[in-house]
């Protein structure tokens, strides 16, 4: 091993514990033979610091940006251009750089990845508990820079912490300072999120019977607060998210338009009638939707939901969809008018979509639907007695419904009944449309949970649900939910309720606090912890530009070109001052006594008649210079030299109480000297 | 002469001072032993004229229980001064004089058989007196440079297994010739450190010079120099400057200043903590001599070029000259209030 430069023992080992906790919530997201590299790297670090290992040869080296090189491209191939093919070859970058690391240059390039992985773990999420655990790994970092720096004979650690921590600290003012006021820039590209992430949540697909067990998470799907204090039972907490309304005997989908014909045709019906396809009843109900990421464009909301800041999509049958699929926390207001009717006037071409079945199959629900339309006289007679047909007959409301074949409806119906919401939507729209009502299937979620620490409403991944929407002549889209016939729990008081002893639900969150919400203090903690995340959301991560211009507004009033250039730069002044003088107060600083400090100003009124004390020189010596050049202060000079002599050289301790009293007599020969400055600073000026 | 002019009128204008505010009976024995210095400089002025601050300074390192390093060139005085302080305060007087061929029991003495008694008796070398004059010690060797100088730290002798004691008090005043002169031994750092003071005495000034070439030769004064102080006085001295008050405010100026020496890179090494005590021990002691019984920043900065300026040393230098222009820099750069 050639010798050189060593690092600094401590520095080192605050470097390595950077790097791991840097790398360790990239570690869910990223392949885990990254993780298994990354580990590698730092064994080998520390063991070429104990000398057991060699720095890495000229092969070795040029291996590994072949690897590396090879890794990438693959990685693009298989998962494409994104935030995580570029965080994972940054992570491995930054791993092997570690293990060549030989010069300081070498560790500050490290600390600079460091913080740029900070950066990094941002990009993935902005949640509380990454912010606490990114000014911790900042803090590291910033030891591992003080630990660099330090001579090693006085390093120690806890030293090295305290002073991180300190200029963490210190930094905090700063921080909030930016983030108040740095400008909002629109950013210039955007970091494409990996299409090939699970996305989570409510889908525009539905085939009950493909899969045989719903897994239920308890992820968090979105929050609402209502304004104004409106308060809604459980049973009308629907969620609208899509509505599905084209059938092939298996799958419920959305309706794609074919042709450009049809798009026209759609647009120009839902422009021109729009207002006269809803007639509102009541006030609206005004709140808030701060939705998860989804990585899907659609969104949720109550009836008829309409956007306040109107920046999203209408779509036909009043669904929301946002431009582009969401890939951050949203936050959006809504307005809803919970009682109102759309559609009253069915178009020809909604009916026939909404009426749309596949030729054959399930001979058994057509036989039965008609007879049972054949025995009541109105349409809504037979939907209610569908439902009563779900009630009194044995059905099952379980997550553990079985397979279905060909004709689904028809075993759903009269084989199995057992299942969950999708397949009563889905088989209860079904007998709808075969006699000749138009109904569709909405998917959203339903119910909600209240944090009563902030007021607002938690709606969790196990919320979703599927219900019907059938239409009536004279009353328009009428929602039907064929769930609450076979289990009124489920409507009533939430899907937790009713799956109470299901093993099925939640099976995948073993320890999903949601799963203990038996537990008092438990849930508490959990719904406090919600509570601080959601204002952590309102406050910090929703600050954009518009929050930004309103406070600005609040407090500057009209807000100008001049005044932001004056506020930018006034802040700018400002923090250069506050770093220029911490910057002068790194040296310790000196703690004078009043006596000391009121002889230093004396001086320096002498000081502006020219009569300058040197560096060093002494009192006395001050005194008679002071005399020899102007006789005229002799007196007081010498009376105030002699007071001060006195008190700073003769008496071996003052009290605070004899430091004031001596203070002020030297105040007072002061006043003496004083008077007779005036003439001599006359003097001064004639001269 | 202009420098001397001003300590003594600090000193007289202080010891009144003083003496209107708190007139007991510290500030009576202190004043007069300043009267009694003044005395002792005037007596030791007649021999080594124009010279009052390096008496001063001497008559202070012995006061405070140091030894003295003259260092000049040959023909400065440095023997006379030595004497004359000798005279005036009637201790007993020896002088060794320096040759390479020096040996230790030449200092120390040597124990001789008798034959009329068959015994050995000790015949003790010149150390043995109150004030030994070592001229031009770095032309002896070092084996007996050492001697000397364990002599100096311990105060006694180890001759033949037996320990003697060397009289109270004890001073040494050695001389040394500037070590870029031919034929010299310099004495290392470890060995300049015991010394309290190092002084030089420079060339006369111009009137000092032309009152000498009037007057007859110098030896001829030393011999009239009266005793001015009785052996009590002199271990008075000794006693008072231990009581004299350093203030916190004085021991912060000290404190920088030993900080100073310590963390620049122009000094190769910092003051040891011997040098600043050496430092406090004389500044005490010229605050007596000033009639004070506390110390201020000038009395540090009077005694501050003696005491430190052989304990210092540049990096760039090489032949140990440089102590003067740091002590300069001290003086300049140190602050007296921080």
């Amino acid at each position: 091993m050639e010798l050189g430069y060593q690092i600094p023992r401590p520095a080192l080992i605050w470097i390595l514990i950077a790097v791991v906790l840097v790398l360790l919530p990239q570690t869910i997201r990223m392949p885990v033979w990254i993780s298994v590299v990354a580990l590698f790297c730092v064994c080998w670090r520390v063991l070429i610091f104990k000398g057991r290992l060699d720095y890495p040869s000229r092969m070795v080296r040029v291996a590994v940006v072949l690897f590396t090189l090879i890794v990438s491209f693959s990685q693009i191939r298989n998962i494409g251009i994104g935030l995580d093919s570029a965080a994972s070859l940054l992570a491995l970058g930054f791993v092997f750089k570690l293990i060549e690391m030989r010069q300081k240059r070498d560790i500050y390039v490290v600390i600079s990845l460091c913080f740029v992985m900070s950066m990094v773990a941002f990009l993935y999420s902005q949640s509380v508990l990454t912010t606490l655990y990114i000014t911790l790994v900042v803090a590291v970092t910033m030891g591992a820079m003080i630990a660099l720096n330090r001579n090693s004979l006085i390093a120690d650690n806890r030293g090295t912490a305290k002073l991180a921590i300190k200029i963490a600290v210190q930094a905090l003012p700063l921080t909030i300072v930016l983030f108040l006021v740095f400008p909002r820039i629109a950013p210039l590209w955007a970091v494409p999120m990996q299409t090939g992430q699970n996305s989570t949540g409510v889908t525009d697909e539905m085939s009950p019977g493909d899969i045989s067990a719903l897994g239920r998470s308890a992820e968090l799907a979105f929050r609402v607060r209502f304004e104004d204090g409106v308060e809604l039972a459980h049973e009308q907490l629907y969620w609208r998210g899509l509505v599905l309304d084209n059938f092939d005997g298996v799958t419920w989908r959305r309706t794609r338009n074919s042709s450009a014909y049809s798009v026209a045709t759609s647009l120009a019906d839902f422009r021109i009638s729009y207002e006269d396809r809803i007639r509102t009843v009541g006030e609206p109900i005004n709140y808030n939707v701060i939705l998860e990421p989804t990585q899907q464009p659609w969104l949720f909301g109550l009836h008829l939901a309409e956007d306040v800041d109107d920046e999203f999509f209408n779509g036909r049958n009043f669904e929301l969809f946002n431009n582009g699929r969401i890939t951050q926390r949203l936050s959006y207001d809504l307005s809803s008018f919970i009682q109102n009717q759309t559609d009253v006037l069915l178009l020809d071409s909604s009916r026939n979509r909404n009426l749309d079945l596949p030729n054959d199959g399930n001979e058994r629900s057509r036989e039965f639907a008609r007879e049972l339309r054949e025995s009541v006289s109105t349409d809504r007679q037979y939907a209610n007695a569908v439902l009563m047909h779900f009630l009194q007959n044995q059905y099952f409301y379980t997550l553990n419904a079985p397979l279905l074949g060909d004709n689904r409806i028809d075993e759903f119906l009269f084989d199995t009944m057992a299942g969950f919401c999708e397949h009563y939507a889905s088989s209860f729209t079904y007998l709808m449309r075969a006699v000749g009502i138009p109904a569709r299937v909405v998917v959203g979620y339903h119910g909600a949970e209240t944090n009563p620490y902030e007021n607002y409403l938690m709606v969790y991944q196990y919320n979703a649900h599927a219900w019907s929407e059938v239409w009536f002549e004279g009353e328009g889209w009428v929602r039907f939910d064929p769930t609450g016939a076979v289990s009124p729990t489920r409507i009533e008081q939430g899907v937790q309720e009713a799956l109470r002893d299901d093993p099925a639900f939640m099976e995948d969150d073993l320890f999903s606090a949601a799963r203990f919400g038996g537990i008092g203090w438990l849930n508490a903690m959990r719904l406090r912890l919600d509570a601080i995340e959601y204002e952590w959301n309102e406050l910090v991560v929703n600050y954009d530009e518009d929050v930004q211009f309103e406070l600005f507004e609040r407090l500057f009033g009209e807000v100008t070109e001049q005044k932001l250039i004056l506020l930018m730069s006034s802040l700018a002044i400002i923090v250069m001052i506050a770093v220029g003088f911490t910057v002068i107060n790194i040296e310790p600083r000196i703690r004078r006594t009043p006596i000391d400090r009121f002889y230093l100003s004396v001086c320096k009124e002498l000081a502006k008649m020219k009569l300058v004390r040197r560096r060093g020189e002494g009192p006395i010596a001050f005194r008679d210079r002071v005399c020899a050049e102007r006789p005229e202060l002799a007196a007081a000079m010498t009376e105030l030299t002699e007071l001060y002599v006195r008190l700073n050289y003769v008496e071996k301790y003052l009290s605070e109480a004899e430091q004031k009293s001596e203070l002020r007599a030297l105040k007072t020969v002061y006043s003496k000297l004083k008077a007779k400055m005036p003439a001599l600073a006359g003097l001064r000026r004639g001269v | 002469m202009k420098a001397d002019n001003k300590f003594r009128s600090e000193a007289l204008m202080l010891s009144v001072n003083t003496q209107g505010n708190a007139a007991d009976q510290a500030e009576l024995v202190n004043t007069k032993l300043a009267q009694q210095v003044q005395v002792i400089v005037a007596e030791v002025g007649k021999a080594l004229l124009g010279k009052d601050h390096q008496i001063r300074l001497a008559l202070c390192c012995l006061f405070s229980g140091g030894h003295l390093l003259i260092e000049d060139l040959p023909g400065m005085g440095k023997t006379t001064l030595s004497y004359a302080l000798a005279k005036a305060l009637g201790l007993s007087y020896n002088r060794i004089q320096g040759t390479s061929d020096l040996l230790p029991a030449d200092i120390l003495g040597i124990s001789i058989f008798n034959q009329t008694t068959s015994e050995f008796s000790f015949h003790p070398g010149p150390i043995f007196s109150q004030l030994v004059l070592a001229d031009e010690i770095n032309r002896t060797t070092p084996k007996t440079q050492s001697a000397l100088l364990e002599a100096m730290e311990e105060r006694q002798v180890t001759i033949e297994g037996e320990t003697r004691m060397l009289p109270e008090p004890f001073f040494v005043i050695a001389t040394q010739n500037p070590v870029t002169l031919a034929g010299t031994y310099p004495l290392p750092e470890s060995q300049l450190d015991r010394f309290l003071m190092r002084l030089r005495l420079g060339y006369p000034d111009q009137r000092a010079e032309r009152e000498l070439l009037e007057m007859n030769t110098e030896r001829d004064k030393v011999e009239a120099i009266n005793q001015c102080l009785s052996l009590e006085d002199v271990v008075g001295f000794r006693r008072h400057s231990a009581q004299v008050n350093a203030s916190d405010s004085l021991l912060d100026y000290v404190q920088r200043i030993i900080a100073f020496t310590r963390g620049k890179d122009e000094f190769h090494f910092g003051l040891s903590p011997r040098g600043s005590l050496a430092i406090m021990r004389s500044a005490k002691t010229w605050a007596l001599m000033s009639g004070r019984n506390h110390v201020i920043p000038e009395d540090v900065q009077a005694i501050l070029p003696a005491v430190v300026e052989h304990r210092l040393r540049a990096v760039s230098d090489d032949d140990g000259h440089s102590g003067a222009s740091l002590v300069q820099r001290l003086l300049n750069e140190v602050d007296v209030i921080e």
